[in-house]
């Protein structure tokens, strides 16, 4: 059961119009209330890919427009919304990165006064050059018919790994030893626990409940223990996958807007990392993948403000055109040029996550 | 707003930015020995802010610790040699904005003419080839401790790793297999010279170079051999030979990363900015010099190969998948416990008159913490019944001497023994030191162990050391000399002592226990 992108990003504009709408009738100009007056200091978690985000210097002027200045701490999206030394140190918001987080946050008695889908991002394995021209050669990265990106054959590169597989038996001669898939730890960050949903709905053949996941969990299990230590948060991963290279990362799921962020952030190190003759950085759209949203979950009332900043027009449109989240805007990007071909416009093939019961029974399964 | 009332406000809020330019923020980092090569360009990153910038240095274990405890670090960023050691400890999430700064690949540097020896030049070696070596008496190294530093615990990691022919990744029950151990063992019988620190050991491969002494190998970073080998040039030394094991290697990515004490958020943007600093084109440049990788911008920052020592920054390494933290816990406590080569450690205890009161009592607590397993195993420095320990009381003479393995059982001898001691008398340090080295000397099967004499003294000592380092230079091992100071004591004596035997001097005037296991560390 896929959804389009379009009609994703239809509903969630829907919603985040209505939620704005509201608000600006309340306060003239509020993007000028912080040239005002005070400015509210707003503690709280945030899922690591949103970090650069919330540290551009265009987002904080804008955030301190509002009246607002941010002290975001990083931490996974699962551990925010579970673990009580987090939840003990009284965050004033969470924003996690998967609309399943606000049930959980809820079951972990968080004083929940709103939330809403703020952003929304693709889940995507990050590679390099060399693995995607062996993948082709043994077929299981392929072009999309529609749009020209690359699709990665994740049920099969999975059943690869699960076999013992070496990496040169895929097509992939540079590497040595076996192939090897990491993710972040889904036991505390968004993008390993929305990875886990896809790789135990990919392993049950259909959207994954809990008799399926009677029957396939060790599958999955075992795909999450051959990656060793897992990062705690996405940001952290896609910064190792940059860092570490081919020879270190040389396949890391993450979110699509993580390399689109990080070529728009310094367009001249992009072309040169196009230009040189290093393995590049490549992004696969596993087919089918898994939609990440990003709620903004309010706690203390001063994060009102917050939410109505970061669905206002001016930092949805930063958030695409310097960031690359897809928002519940659907805003068109400015600057995309300088990434052509590395975003399609549409994604073919979404699968929804499993329920919020069936994860967390799989959590439990792999934290055991 | 009009948009010129907000221009206006936008230009004195530069304007007053700008004024704050000249900082005088204080800014205190703990890092890895690895950085001290990066420690100029930081400085000057520092003083152009008008701050003033400190660097202390600990290895990664203790960083790790620093960040476990509830305080957290005392300084306001942290620079270890590898992340997984803010993974394994930061569960408080103290550590903000760690990024990666350079990546360093831990591999075997060989004498040159040792690497032609063994036919390692010009090939793909295997961990298998090393064990290979090492098994057939052809190959010792230098190799920090696994449980007190990330380049020791690297290679450790590595030949786990490749001792399990190619898995993905050490699983928990794989540490409980006889060929894993070992194959391990054996490899860890290799080891000739431990330390706490990496930076140290180059050093001490450097300077055992000028003393007329020759080691075979050593494990450490890439960059670290490439700093010796550019000094061994200088003294018109044969090089190190890079051996980079092509079944996979663990990778250290340097990772920086700010602590917030709540002291301002000029101290954070100094952070910030130190960063954006650290990572533009020209200081990329400059850290690339080193022989360290950068992360991906562009291969044209790199330095560049020297393929007489088969040094390659932009050769494809294969890194090891690091194990889950528990597995990393376990594979280390297995380290000290049963893998490491055993410890021959002679301790001299100053028990003369200058001791009295004070001094007195912080060596007892010291013995305490030494021989308690449970005390001693907390940070990971606990004896084995393998280790063999011998306590010499000493003042003017040596007083009495014991001896045990390093069983429970003979752990709670010697501190029985040593609670038995009251200050007293004179001083002679050396006089002991004699001793120490006679009973190493006189134990058997002394190629099996990692031999060490440990001297704990207020540093205020008559005799001559003369004597004992005629012994010394006689003896069939290298046994270096340690020193662990008290109280306000002279430390000249020590210093010598230590330098003149390649081993240093730890100051316990603050935290008695804490340079006990510092010093254990490098037995």
């Amino acid at each position: 059961m896929a959804i389009s992108r379009r009609a994703f990003g239809l509903g969630l504009l829907g919603a985040a119009a209505a939620g704005t709408g509201g608000y600006l009738t309340l306060k003239d100009r509020p993007e000028f209330r912080g040239y005002l007056g005070n400015r509210a200091h707003l503690f709280g978690f945030i899922g690591g890919e949103k970090q650069a985000f919330l540290a551009d210097p265009d987002v904080v002027r804008a955030l301190g427009g509002y009246g607002l200045e941010l002290d975001a701490r990083v931490a996974g999206s699962v551990e925010m919304v579970r673990e009580a030394a987090l939840l003990s140190q009284k965050p004033q918001f969470l924003w996690p990165s998967s609309s399943i987080m606000v049930d959980l946050a809820r079951k972990s008695g968080a004083a929940i006064r709103n939330d809403q889908v703020v952003l929304n991002s693709p889940i995507v394995v990050y590679t390099w050059g060399p693995v995607v021209e062996g993948l082709k050669k043994s077929g299981l990265v392929s072009v999309a018919a529609k749009g020209g990106y690359n699709q990665l054959d994740l049920k099969a590169l999975l059943d690869a790994v699960l076999a013992g597989k070496t990496w040169s038996a895929l097509g992939v001669d540079e590497l040595y030893g076996r192939a090897r898939i990491v993710s972040t730890d889904p036991n505390r960050s968004n993008s390993g626990f929305m990875f886990a949903g896809l790789v135990l709905s990919l392993m049950s053949g259909d959207v994954a409940t809990q008799e399926l996941l009677a029957q396939h969990g060790d599958q999955a299990k075992a795909i999450f223990r051959s990656m060793g230590l897992k990062s705690s948060s996405s940001g952290k991963l896609f910064d190792q996958y940059i860092a570490g290279g081919l020879g270190a990362e040389p396949m890391a799921v993450g979110y699509e807007n993580q390399l689109v962020e990080w070529a728009l952030a310094d367009p001249a190190r992009w072309q040169r990392v196009q230009a040189g003759t290093g393995a590049k950085p490549e992004i696969l759209y596993p087919r089918p993948t898994v939609y990440s949203a990003h709620p903004l979950i309010v706690i203390d009332p001063a994060v009102d403000q917050l939410l109505e900043a970061l669905t206002s027009p001016q930092l949805q449109e930063l958030a695409w055109s310097k960031h690359g989240f897809r928002g519940p805007l659907g805003t068109v990007a400015a600057g995309s040029d300088t990434i052509a071909g590395v975003r399609p416009a549409e994604i073919e093939a979404v699968l929804p996550m499993p329920s919020a019961d069936v994860m967390l029974a799989l959590l439990a399964q792999m934290e055991g | 707003m009009p948009k010129t009332l907000t221009s206006v406000l936008l230009l004195a809020f530069s304007v007053l930015l700008a004024a704050c330019n000249a900082s005088n923020v204080k800014f205190s980092i703990v890092s890895g020995s690895e950085n001290t090569v990066l420690e100029p360009i930081v400085q000057e990153f520092c003083s152009k802010q008008g701050a003033s910038c400190t660097f202390a240095y600990e290895g990664s274990l203790d960083i790790g610790l620093g960040l476990q405890k509830p305080g957290g670090v005392d300084q306001d960023a942290v620079w270890p040699a590898s992340s997984v050691w803010v993974d394994l400890f930061d569960s408080g999430r103290k550590v903000r904005n760690l990024t990666s700064i350079a990546q360093m690949p831990v591999i075997l540097g060989v004498r040159k003419s040792k690497a032609a020896e063994l036919g390692w030049v010009g090939r793909q070696v295997f961990m298998k080839d090393i064990l290979a070596a090492v098994k057939d008496g052809k190959l010792k190294f230098l190799m920090t401790s696994a449980t007190q530093s990330n380049s020791g615990a690297s290679a450790y990691l590595a030949m786990l790793s490749s001792a399990l022919g190619g898995r993905e990744v050490i699983e928990p029950g794989d540490l409980d297999k006889p060929d894993v151990r070992e194959a391990v063992g054996t490899l860890l019988q290799g080891v000739e010279r431990s330390s706490g620190s990496s930076g140290w050991l180059a050093d001490l491969y450097v300077d055992s170079v000028r003393q007329g002494t020759v080691y075979d190998a050593m494990w450490n970073y890439e960059a670290t051999l490439k700093e010796t080998n550019d000094k061994l040039r200088q003294m018109g030394k044969e090089p190190l030979y890079a051996v980079y094991p092509a079944d996979g290697v663990a990778v250290g990515d340097s990772p920086l990363g700010f602590i917030d004490h709540g002291r301002g958020a000029d101290v954070e943007k100094f952070f910030t900015d130190m960063l954006a600093y650290l990572q533009s084109d020209a200081v990329r440049k400059r850290i690339a010099d080193t022989g360290r990788r950068l992360p991906l911008g562009g291969p044209a920052i790199q330095a560049t190969a020297e393929p007489d020592w088969n040094f390659d920054p932009g050769r494809l390494v294969t890194s090891i998948r690091m194990p889950e933290p528990a597995v990393i816990r376990k594979a280390l406590d297995l380290y000290q416990q049963a893998l490491r080569k055993p410890s021959l450690t002679a301790l001299c205890f100053d028990f003369s008159g200058s001791m009295e009161d004070q001094g007195e009592k912080q060596l007892q607590a010291a013995a305490q913490f030494l021989f308690t397993p449970e005390k001693a195993s907390e940070v990971l420095v606990q004896w084995t019944p393998s280790d063999h320990i011998f306590v010499l009381p000493f003042d003017s003479a040596v007083r009495d001497n014991f001896e045990a393995s390093g069983d429970p059982a003979g752990q709670s001898r010697l501190l029985a023994a040593v609670a038995e001691q009251h200050a007293g008398g004179g001083t002679d340090m050396y006089a002991c030191a004699e001793q120490a080295l006679q009973k190493i000397t006189a134990t058997t099967d002394l190629s099996k162990y990692l031999p060490a004499i440990v001297i704990m003294t207020d540093g205020r000592t008559e005799g001559s050391a003369d004597m004992f380092l005629n012994q010394w230079r006689n003896a069939p091992v290298r046994v270096p000399v340690f020193g662990i100071t008290f109280g306000d004591a002279d430390k000249s004596q020590l210093d010598s002592l230590a330098k003149a035997t390649s081993a240093r001097v730890f100051d316990g005037s603050g935290d008695l226990a804490g340079a006990f296991r510092a010093a254990r560390g490098y037995n």
